[in-house]
Parts: structure tokens; C-alpha cells; sequence
């Protein structure tokens, strides 16, 4: 999209005249919480990225707009610091010797915004409802694809029953996806699947306004009292109400938040930083995602990656540091494996280890590999064809310069190894087709899930929704199985550990590059500012205050 | 005596829907050559297996044959059902419908702006009084019609908005957080305006009928602007039809550099995605927008010029 590729530029451009025109200041970074003792009352406004494509949680698939969820849904579970799951409108649960069941707990007085008590009959109704065709294709066929019933027990507890045993039920039930609704809105909404005033949660606060294509408005739930663990307060939410904003351009956030316009903003990107952290008004804070990182999948079904050399080659002629920091200067953190490093799944063995942007390494791999010759252009070539690879990027889900990083390394792996690799960005319709027809060597992703096990299942297994490395190891999917099947914590990330050493280290299906963050930029005068716990994003509203 | 105006406006109605269907038809065929398949496109990048697409063919009648869906999509928007969203889950009406406020606000302030600020700049600026001033406005008109919108609006924002704070950054507030946006767009537009009324009341001043205006002691700005200025609108009319395209266009960026709902941001995002209903639907009012443009300028026309009435 040139249109795109202009803006960008015309922002970079612009980058260094904004931070003139805004007038920061250098200064020492603030105290951490500048914005002294929490209080009650005001409102604020925070200019966000994403307008989110639907309201109703059951529909969420933007992690983008999950900050927004939180506000007015909450779930049966959520996630605390250490990626263990932590009560919220459940107060436990329990697992069947066998794991075929799970029975939940609800916690008590727990009331929807329009007065409906949450049951165990109002949690029946919202998975019952999940699992309708054509209601949510997706959490249905994945997410939900082990569960057979839900029984209500008593109005105070609630039990799945499953196929096969299945742990990432529980992030299901952690997941905004799992979010429970009010059983009236889902009788009664006018647009269900859509969302908006009329489907109503149990958050600390009350969407009472949307203004599509501009902003969403929240009021204070009153009556909330039941913040999960992983909050640092309890009762009511500390704002009256609290605008979403969305402003699309970075430059035009960062440009809002400087001149006061709004209070905070999520999504820094790494050109504009500089204008936040020179202002001593205003504080930057960021955290990495959990999931999987962004790497590039080699798609193992045909010619050259077929090699495993030829995967190890091309891991080997990218010095991955020197990339990252021309394109993201200090911004961004390195990844080493599959998972993202925040992710208690992550095996921490694979710091600094297996390549290492080796350039003989990379040229005697290739060597070996047969592709000794090189054409005028100084790529090598194999029997008359030379090692071309292509990246295929779908346009509307390019983010954080992920064009603009294809290039670095697209330039490195010319450099230091005659690998030529074409990047193209093109529509969705485009890029879905080139893969279809199978006209791609080089695959970029990252997913956000909050259990990896979730991103690893579509992206590694035989069957998976998105296997483009298109592997098919019994080994891969049988540890696979076992790490959705595992209860006990310390056995699962076993698990998990043994098949990154298999996919990252023995196999090589994959280059990581880095690990997805997210930040927010803030005034001093706001408070309780942070991200949400595992998950890695910009927390709700639920915890900010204004201060004097 | 009544009948020739009422053949030639329902010639004209005829046209117009001629015009619609074509345009409707085209952009239906455009979507449908285009790479992709539709099922791929709500999956979007989230999880996809055959169920999934199985329970997504279903709900949107996918497996019918392309006519029969053609035929359904053209027999509904006869009726002024423009479908639901594939990616919003909402009725296009809807969507659209609270959407098209905001965007015509801007695109009739901006417009009216532009064709403003054209009319002074020509008047000031025309025949050989002040060369200064005439090569400082071409220039600038010049510097206006080849800047992006995008660049306009950002410079506009860092200084009128971050810097000094007249102008809020955002939103639908009001008429405040009207003038940024509108002027963005009103400049280029201004821009070529200005530049073939310019052109026009130069050729104008050069006929004998200002020779004999002139003669018979009318004041100069008279001539300017009571015979001159009347010559040059009629090019500057036909222009009608490229400022709704400029203005139609320029939302797109406007939009969302400003933060303001508004048809703009429906449309890219629905192109991006492929959202095949609201894409149509974008396509055939904006084709209704020409229609009906360009048959106020035919009839301005008339108004304008005096020979054509008679004719």
C-alpha cells in the first residue's frame, strides 16, 4: 500500500519537527509514581491505537482492544505476575483425577449491570451461547473444541465437562473470550455480535457511549466489589469516568499527549519515544507481550528450506542485535525462541545460545548444501536457480515497522550469505493466496495468547490452523498433545521446554527475532498506570487515579 | 409545454441509475477478480479449520454461484438493503448511515472553504496589477495542490494544535474541531481552484466585451467581478465533479490523521479487510454523490450562462 508507506515516511519525516514544535524538555525521569496517593473521582482521556471491529468479548480477536474488554467483562479466572491463574468470578476450580472435568466455584454477589445475578445458570447460558453455529466460529472450533456440556450444579457452581483432557480450558476461561455476559443482553441485545450499550458485563465500568470512529465513554460502576487479586485495589473503580480515544497516527498521540489534550496513550512507537521520555511531565513505561514472539517460519515442504542446513544458514547470516537496532534503535528485545521470553514457557536455556549471526557459519552451511556458485548479482545459485526466498506480508497486519525490518534483513542476508530474499507487501486477499498455492519460503507471525501452549498448538502442530512451516513431526505434535494434556505446572513447562529445544535448536524451523511490547505513555499527574498481568498489555481502567 | 423539462429530467434520473448500476456492477466484479477468497478474508489472520469455514459459508450464503449472489446483492439494494458487515456484524445501513454526518459536515465545510478562498485569491490575484503577488499565490497554490493531505494536516496539528492549543486534536466537538480538518482539505482544493479562476478572468479581461465595459466607465473591480469572474466560474464549475472526488478522497486521510468518525475511516478499513457489503455500499453512494454533483453543476450551467438558457 503506498499510501501507507508515504504516511510512514512523512511521519518519520516529521518526527524531529514535532519534537521542536512541542517544546520538551530534557529532565531526570520522575519518581514512579508521581502522582502521589491514590484518589477517587474525575476523568480522564486515553487516546488509544485500535478501534476495536466488535464490543461484545465472545467476538474478541484484536489484542489491541483488549484493555477495553476489562472495563465493563470479566472473566471466571484471570492471570496473575507469575502466569498462574488466580481467582476472579470464580474462586476456584477443581480438575477430575482423570481431567475429563472441571468444576468451578463462583464467588458470591457478583451482579451484571442491568441487576442480573451471576449463576452458575448466567455462565451455562454464555458457553451454551459460545458454542451456538455461527455465534463464534473460532472460539468454538478452538478454544471450546474439547468441551461436550456444562452443567449447573447449584446456582454456585458450574462444571465442564470434556472429551479429552484439555488444560487450556482454563485459559479459555481466562480469556476475554470466556468473559461472561449478561444472560439479558444475550436474549436481548439488538446487535449482539457487535456489541455496544446494550451488552452489558459485570466490570467496574459501564460503557454509556460510543461514537464509532471516534471515541468509547465509561462511567464508574457503583456497585462493583469483586476486582480480581492481581489488582492493587478493591471496590469501585478510583475514576468517575475515563474517554477512549482513537487516534490512529502515532505522531498525532504522542503530539495529543504533549499538549495535554489527553492523559495517557498506548503505542509508542520507537521513533517517537524520544519525545516522552525528554518531557518530565509525562513517563513511558512498556512490557513484553506474552505469546509467541515475532519470527520468521521457514516453510519446510518445499526447496530450499526442505534443508535444514539452508534454515541454519539463513538464521546464521542474520546478525539479529545489529538488525533490531537499526530499525528499532534500543527499543526492542531480542528473542530466542519461539515463545515470547516473558512467557512462563519459556526455556530459558535458549538466552544467547544456538546462532549467533555467524557469516562463515551461515556461507560453509550453504556450501555444504550445494549452493556454491554465485550469479553476477553475487546471490548463489544451484544448478541454474539461485536461492531466492519469499516473504509474503499481508498489509493491514503489518505493525511496529515489521516492513521496514524486513528490509534490514533482507539487506544482512545478502551481505553476509548471497541469500536473496524478496519481500513483498501486498493485500490480505494476496497474501492469503500465495499461501495457499504455496508460494512462500518465509512466514512472519506473532500471536499474543496469554498460554503460549494456545499459540504453539495453530502455529506448530500438523494440523494446526497456521502451520507454515507445514512440518508434520509426530514427535512436534506428540509433545504438543501431552503440553495440552499436562495438569501439573512444573511437568507441563517440561514439556514445552523439550519442543522448543526440538523446533528452535535440533530443527531450525523458525528465525525469532524479537519479543511484541507494548507501551504507554502517561502525564505524572495520572496514577496506577500498568499493564495487565501474563498477558503483557495495557491493563484496564480499573486501577487509574487522578492525582491532585 | 411541460413535457420537455420533465423527459429531460427523467432522461437525466435515467442516467443516474444507469449510472449506479454500472458503478455497483463494477466494483461487485473488481471485488470478485480480486485475489482472495471471501471465506479467507473473515477469517482474517485468526484460527481457521474447516469448521470454522464451513459455519462462515453457511451464515453468508458463500456456496451459491456468483450470479445468483450478484442478482441477490442487486435486487437487494434495489430495495435499500446494503447487507451486513462481514467484519463489524452490523447492518451497512447502520454502519453507514451514522457515519455519513460527519463526513458530509466536512466535505460541504471543506468544499465551501476551498471554493471561498479560490474566489478571493483569484480576485486578488488576476490580470497584471501586482506580478508580485501573482507569482507568490502561484507559488504557493502550486506548493498547496502537490502536498499530501497527510503532511498538511500533521504540520497544521503540530503547530495550531500541540504547540498553541487553538484547536482541539480530535473528535466531532463542535464546530472548533471542524476548522483543522476542513482547512486540510480546503487548501489544495483552494489551490487548483484558484488557479483556473485565475486563468479564466485573465482570457476574460482580454475580451472586447471589457473593452467596452471599461470604456463606458465602469470601475475595474466591477468589471472583475460582474463580467470577468462570471467567464471564468463556468470552467471552474466543471471542476465540481474532481472537488466531491478530492473531498470524498482526502477523508479517507483526514479522518483518520484527525481522529473524526466519518465515512473515511468505514471505507479503509473495509478495504483493507475486504469487507465486500461495505465496500459496495461505499462505492454506489459515492457514485450517487457524482450523479447528483454533476447534475447541479449541468444546471448551474444555466444559471451561469445566460446563451445556454436560451439554447
Amino acid at each position: 500500500m503506498p499510501a501507507n508507506r508515504l504516511r510512514t515516511l512523512a511521519a518519520a519525516a516529521l518526527a524531529p519537527l514535532l519534537a521542536v514544535v512541542a517544546g520538551c524538555s530534557t529532565g531526570a525521569t520522575p519518581a514512579a509514581e508521581a502522582a502521589g496517593q491514590p484518589r477517587s473521582g474525575g476523568g480522564l482521556t486515553w487516546a488509544v491505537e485500535t478501534e476495536p471491529i466488535t464490543l461484545n468479548p465472545h467476538q474478541y480477536a484484536q489484542a489491541k482492544a483488549r484493555l477495553l474488554v476489562w472495563n465493563t467483562f470479566e472473566s471466571l479466572l484471570t492471570y496473575d505476575k507469575q502466569g498462574k491463574l488466580a481467582p476472579w468470578l470464580a474462586t476456584g476450580w477443581q480438575v477430575a483425577p482423570d481431567g475429563l472435568s472441571y468444576t468451578l466455584t463462583l464467588r458470591d454477589g457478583v451482579i451484571f449491570s442491568d441487576g442480573t445475578p451471576l449463576d452458575a445458570t448466567a455462565v451455562k447460558a454464555n458457553i451454551d451461547k459460545l458454542r451456538e453455529p455461527g455465534y463464534a466460529p473460532a472460539v468454538a472450533a478452538v478454544q471450546l473444541r474439547n468441551l461436550t456440556a456444562v452443567e449447573v450444579v447449584d446456582p454456585r457452581t458450574v462444571r465442564l465437562i470434556l472429551t479429552t483432557p484439555d488444560v487450556l480450558i482454563l485459559d479459555f476461561l481466562a480469556s476475554p473470550q470466556g468473559a461472561q455476559i449478561s444472560p439479558r443482553s444475550l436474549r436481548e441485545a439488538k446487535n449482539l455480535k457487535a456489541g455496544g450499550v446494550d451488552v452489558v458485563g459485570t466490570g467496574p465500568f459501564v460503557l454509556d457511549r460510543y461514537v464509532a470512529g471516534q471515541e468509547l465513554h465509561y462511567r464508574r460502576n457503583p456497585g462493583y466489589d469483586w476486582a480480581p487479586p492481581t489488582a492493587t485495589h478493591t471496590g469501585p473503580a478510583y475514576l468517575d469516568e475515563v474517554t477512549y480515544r482513537f487516534l490512529k497516527e502515532s505522531a498525532v498521540r504522542v503530539g495529543a499527549l504533549t499538549s495535554s489534550q489527553v492523559q495517557v496513550i498506548e503505542g509508542v512507537p520507537a521513533t517517537d519515544q524520544p519525545l516522552v521520555t525528554g518531557n518530565r511531565a509525562l513517563r513511558l513505561t512498556r512490557e513484553l507481550n506474552s505469546g509467541s514472539a515475532y519470527s520468521y517460519y521457514f516453510n519446510t515442504s518445499h526447496p530450499p528450506f526442505d534443508d535444514v542446513r539452508v534454515r541454519q544458514a539463513f538464521r546464521e547470516a542474520v546478525d539479529v542485535d545489529t538488525v533490531l537496532r537499526s530499525v528499532y534503535r534500543d527499543t526492542a528485545t531480542r528473542a530466542w525462541s519461539v515463545i515470547s521470553p516473558s512467557s512462563p514457557l519459556y526455556d530459558k536455556r535458549l538466552d544467547g545460545s544456538a546462532y549467533s549471526g555467524d557469516a562463515a557459519k551461515a556461507n560453509s552451511l550453504l556450501d555444504q548444501a550445494g549452493w556454491t556458485a554465485r550469479d553476477a548479482e553475487g546471490y548463489r545459485v544451484k544448478a541454474g536457480k539461485r536461492l531466492t526466498v519469499r516473504l509474503v506480508q499481508s498489509a493491514p497486519f503489518v505493525r511496529d515497522r515489521r516492513d521496514v525490518l524486513a528490509q534490514a534483513v533482507q539487506a544482512a542476508v545478502k551481505r553476509s550469505a548471497g541469500i536473496d530474499l524478496k519481500v513483498s507487501l501486498v493485500d490480505q486477499g494476496t497474501a492469503t493466496d500465495a499461501i495457499q498455492r504455496n508460494e512462500y519460503e518465509v512466514f512472519d507471525n506473532s500471536r499474543a495468547d496469554t498460554d503460549a501452549g494456545a499459540a504453539l498448538n495453530l502455529l506448530l502442530h500438523s494440523k494446526g490452523g497456521i502451520n507454515r512451516t507445514q512440518i508434520n513431526d509426530p514427535g512436534i505434535d506428540q509433545l504438543l498433545e501431552a503440553g495440552q494434556a499436562a495438569v501439573d505446572p512444573t511437568k507441563r513447562a517440561g514439556i514445552y521446554a523439550d519442543l522448543q529445544q526440538r523446533v528452535v535448536v535440533e530443527q531450525a524451523l523458525l528465525l525469532p527475532l524479537y519479543a511484541p511490547a507494548d507501551q504507554i505513555a502517561a502525564s505524572t499527574g495520572v496514577g496506577g498506570v500498568r499493564f495487565e498481568p501474563t498477558a503483557g498489555v495495557p491493563a484496564s481502567a480499573y486501577d487509574l487515579w487522578i492525582g491532585k | 409545454m411541460s413535457s420537455p423539462p420533465v423527459r429531460a429530467v427523467a432522461r437525466r434520473l435515467g442516467t443516474g441509475l444507469v449510472v449506479l448500476w454500472v458503478a455497483a456492477t463494477a466494483a461487485y466484479l473488481a471485488l470478485l477478480a480480486a485475489p482472495g477468497d471471501t471465506v479467507d478474508n473473515i477469517v482474517g489472520d485468526g484460527a481457521d479449520t474447516p469448521q470454522i469455514r464451513a459455519e462462515i459459508i453457511a451464515d453468508w450464503g458463500l456456496d451459491r454461484p456468483a450470479v445468483v449472489q450478484y442478482l441477490d446483492y442487486l435486487g437487494r439494494l434495489g430495495g435499500g438493503d446494503l447487507g451486513r458487515s462481514y467484519l463489524l456484524q452490523r447492518p451497512v445501513t447502520e454502519v453507514i448511515g451514522e457515519q455519513l454526518a460527519p463526513t458530509l459536515t466536512l466535505a460541504v465545510a471543506a468544499a465551501g472553504l476551498g471554493v471561498l478562498l479560490a474566489l478571493l485569491i483569484a480576485v486578488a490575484t488576476a490580470g497584471y496589477r501586482r506580478p508580485w503577488l501573482r507569482r507568490l499565490s502561484s507559488g504557493t497554490e502550486l506548493l498547496l495542490v502537490s502536498t499530501p493531505s497527510f503532511l498538511i494536516g500533521l504540520l497544521l496539528l503540530s503547530v495550531l494544535s500541540f504547540r498553541f492549543g487553538f484547536f482541539p486534536v480530535s473528535g466531532d466537538q463542535g464546530v472548533v474541531a471542524l476548522v483543522l480538518p476542513a482547512v486540510t482539505l480546503a487548501l489544495p482544493i483552494a489551490g487548483l481552484l484558484a488557479q483556473v479562476l485565475r486563468d479564466g478572468i485573465d482570457k476574460a479581461l482580454d475580451e472586447p466585451f471589457v473593452l467596452t465595459a471599461r470604456s463606458r466607465g465602469v470601475r475595474e473591480r466591477s468589471v472583475l467581478v460582474r463580467h470577468a469572474l462570471r467567464h471564468a466560474v463556468l470552467p471552474a464549475v466543471s471542476l465540481a465533479g474532481w472537488v466531491f472526488g478530492i473531498v470524498i478522497g482526502g477523508t479517507v486521510i483526514v479522518e483518520q490523521v484527525f481522529g473524526r468518525p466519518g465515512l473515511g475511516q468505514v471505507t479503509l478499513s473495509a478495504v483493507t479487510t475486504r469487507d465486500m457489503p461495505v465496500v459496495l455500499a461505499v462505492v454506489t453512494l459515492s457514485a450517487a454523490g457524482y450523479v447528483v454533483v454533476n447534475t447541479t453543476a449541468d444546471l448551474a450551467y444555466l444559471l451561469v450562462d445566460p446563451r445556454l438558457r436560451r439554447s
